[in-house]
């Protein structure tokens, strides 16, 4: 069953266009020009219940703005969504109380009060049973090992601390879909370790539908097996986080070890030379070449280990981002990107180096 | 977990939370106590100066006045500290995206929002113009209060309070499309000076038009005027008419106001992330 429904989902802002200078901000006064900004252009997607989707992209991609319409907090150009049944905008009670939106850049605590207080304020709200509020609070408080900090002002606890006390509070009235965005901005290893750690065994546990959008590749990589790229308001990708290096990369990294310290000096001729450390190098390769390349390395020099590898995944996605970020300066469209486009681009630009 | 949300359980909630953060800044409660009684009685002094020279001002007379006077100060106190701190807030939670988690909640916004914040140190006002208003009734001359005048008085207050309350969070609401609002405080300030004077001031060619277009357009002259007269002037038919205005107008801007909220709210836009 499907708990988020997207179907052509649009949204875009008028935008007051403010020219430099203070004549311009003068006749901006009187004479307005607006510019229509396409935040999220017509977009389509299911997620299942119990999914765990991350959603990448640049910033300004449209993350958040979605992440927004699905909780009702904005409403739509055009298009149709649904989460639970429910149409987010209407703001139904019935859908607020069985979600939650956590925002890694805001915080919705009373920043004056100990963390407790707030957590009374929801327990009210979503009327929880007491019995049930004190059970869901200690269990959180526990897994996130902050019970000790409950009767702290919310001004006085780390930032890390703070994110904790963030995610128990819109975890008290056990929703059935959690968005997450950003949850870990900002937070040092150790913060951001713990924090995936428990929305791993959260989710599990409780088999709730999660969407997080999150600018760490580790959040990613520990918690999601669906990903959904989204790039110029427009999804480019949806799949696991392993399709993404076969679709978006063209090449893999080969890393040789010679024998003897026989390095050969025209290694360029393979690949592009990433890094020579003898008796080591390591070659950039494109994916169409590498069994020729690998046979003619082999029949050429005596090696005593070799390995070829897929790029790491962030340099990809670096990539692919700042590329779709030219590519829209330049006029194309997702649509070519999604079609591989993008990789031949790619390619053909690094052959010429 | 039951369907519909405690309102009465959120609001005293917020009663609660607002007093220990108040009496956590304690020194910042006790001046802003302070500070604001100290004006209120100030602005008595300047009225004991006035009536020096002058028997009464369009049909008020001194005591009459006082009272007139405490029933502002009742109006004003439960305004700055009910609603007043939350209307400056909506404006700032406009245009840092704060507004965000409050449409996340299973209960009325605008409820959520009008109520979050109460500031208890405006509360001291409201103790003096008791006082005010103990010392300066037994002294009217030919005043003979009757049980409806004593009953009515606190529920037409209450009525002003929720005139004035719409007033501001309709104004407030406006930040939603203006994306900043700041002059809220201004503009509040200039419209409720108008609201502390009793309306039969208001005459002639400037006066007659003001009087009505703040009776009946924004009905602000209501607020103090009719419960003020209700309890300072002897009931008489004469006046009944504007005692069912009061309820018109209460209702009207109620109304009114939650029309306003409800518009901008599907405008919202919120902040970027």
């Amino acid at each position: 069953m499907n708990a988020i429904e997207i179907r052509q989902l649009q949204k875009s802002y008028r935008v007051y266009q403010k020219n430099e200078g203070l004549m311009a901000s003068v006749r901006g006064l009187f004479h307005r020009e607006y510019r229509e900004v396409a935040a999220v252009k017509a977009i389509d997607l299911d997620v299942e219940q119990g999914e765990f989707v991350a959603f990448l992209g640049p910033n300004g991609a449209g993350k958040t703005t979605t992440l927004k319409l699905l909780s009702g907090v904005i409403s739509p150009t055009g298009g149709e969504a649904r989460v639970l049944g429910h149409v987010p905008w209407l703001r139904e009670n019935d859908y607020r109380r069985r979600f939650a939106l956590v925002m890694g850049q805001k915080n919705q605590l009373w920043w004056d009060l100990p963390a407790q207080e707030s957590f009374t304020l929801h327990e009210k709200i979503y009327r929880i049973e007491h019995d049930k509020f004190v059970r869901t609070r200690d269990e959180l408080c526990d897994l996130l090992n902050v019970g000790h900090l409950l009767g702290r002002p919310v001004r006085e606890l780390s930032l890390g601390e703070r994110m904790k006390m963030e995610l128990t509070a819109a975890l008290l009235h056990s929703p059935d879909v959690l968005f997450l965005d950003e949850p870990t901005i900002g937070l040092d290893v150790i913060a951001q370790h713990n924090i995936q750690k428990f929305l791993k065994f959260y989710q599990q546990e409780r088999k709730i539908t999660i969407l997080l959008t999150s600018h760490y590749m580790k959040d990613v990589a520990a918690l999601c097996k669906r990903v959904v790229i989204i790039a110029q308001g427009e999804i480019i990708y949806d799949g696991s986080l392993a399709g993404i290096i076969d679709k978006f990369s063209g090449h893999k990294i080969l890393s040789l070890l010679f024998s003897d310290g026989r390095m050969p000096s025209d290694l360029a001729r393979y690949g592009d030379v990433l890094e020579i450390v003898e008796p080591k190098a390591r070659l950039r390769v494109d994916r169409g070449k590498i069994s020729q390349v690998l046979s003619s390395v082999l029949a050429n020099h005596t090696l005593e280990d070799i390995s070829v590898e897929d790029p790491p995944l962030e340099e990809v996605i670096a990539e692919l981002f700042s590329h779709s970020a030219e590519e829209s300066e330049r006029g194309k469209t997702a649509e070519e990107i999604r079609n591989g486009e993008m990789r031949t681009a790619g390619v053909s630009e690094r052959s010429n180096k | 977990m039951s369907h519909h949300p405690s309102y009465l359980g959120v609001f005293l909630t917020f009663v609660r939370n607002s007093l220990v953060r108040d009496m956590t800044f304690r020194a910042n409660f006790l001046i802003d106590t302070f500070s604001s009684m100290s004006w209120m009685i100030m602005n008595l002094g300047f009225y004991v100066l006035v009536y020096q020279f002058t028997p009464n001002i369009a049909g008020w007379g001194k005591f009459e006045f006082f009272v007139f006077i405490a029933t502002t100060m009742f109006v004003n106190s439960l305004v700055q500290a009910f609603f007043m701190p939350n209307a400056e807030e909506l404006s700032e939670q406009v245009r840092t995206g704060g507004l965000d988690f409050a449409l996340l909640k299973p209960i009325d916004t605008q409820f959520l929002v009008s109520l979050r914040r109460i500031s208890w140190s405006s509360l001291g006002n409201f103790f003096v113009a008791m006082l005010l208003l103990f010392y300066s009734v037994p002294r009217i001359e030919g005043l003979e209060l009757s049980f409806w005048q004593v009953l009515l008085y606190p529920v037409y207050i209450l009525m002003g309070v929720l005139i004035l309350y719409s007033v501001m969070i309709a104004l407030a609401a406006t930040s939603i499309w203006l994306g900043r609002n700041q002059s809220l405080y201004d503009f509040w300030f200039y419209i409720t000076n108008f609201s502390r004077y009793p309306m039969e001031i208001y005459q002639g060619t400037w006066g007659t038009p003001l009087r009505q277009l703040f009776t009946f357009v924004i009905p602000i002259l209501v607020v103090i005027n009719v419960p003020a007269r209700l309890i300072a002037k002897p009931l008489s038919w004469e006046h009944s008419w504007l005692a069912a205005f009061g309820v018109v107008a209460t209702l009207g801007s109620l109304l009114g106001s939650r029309w306003v909220f409800k518009r901008a709210l599907w405008s919202y836009r919120s902040a970027s992330s």
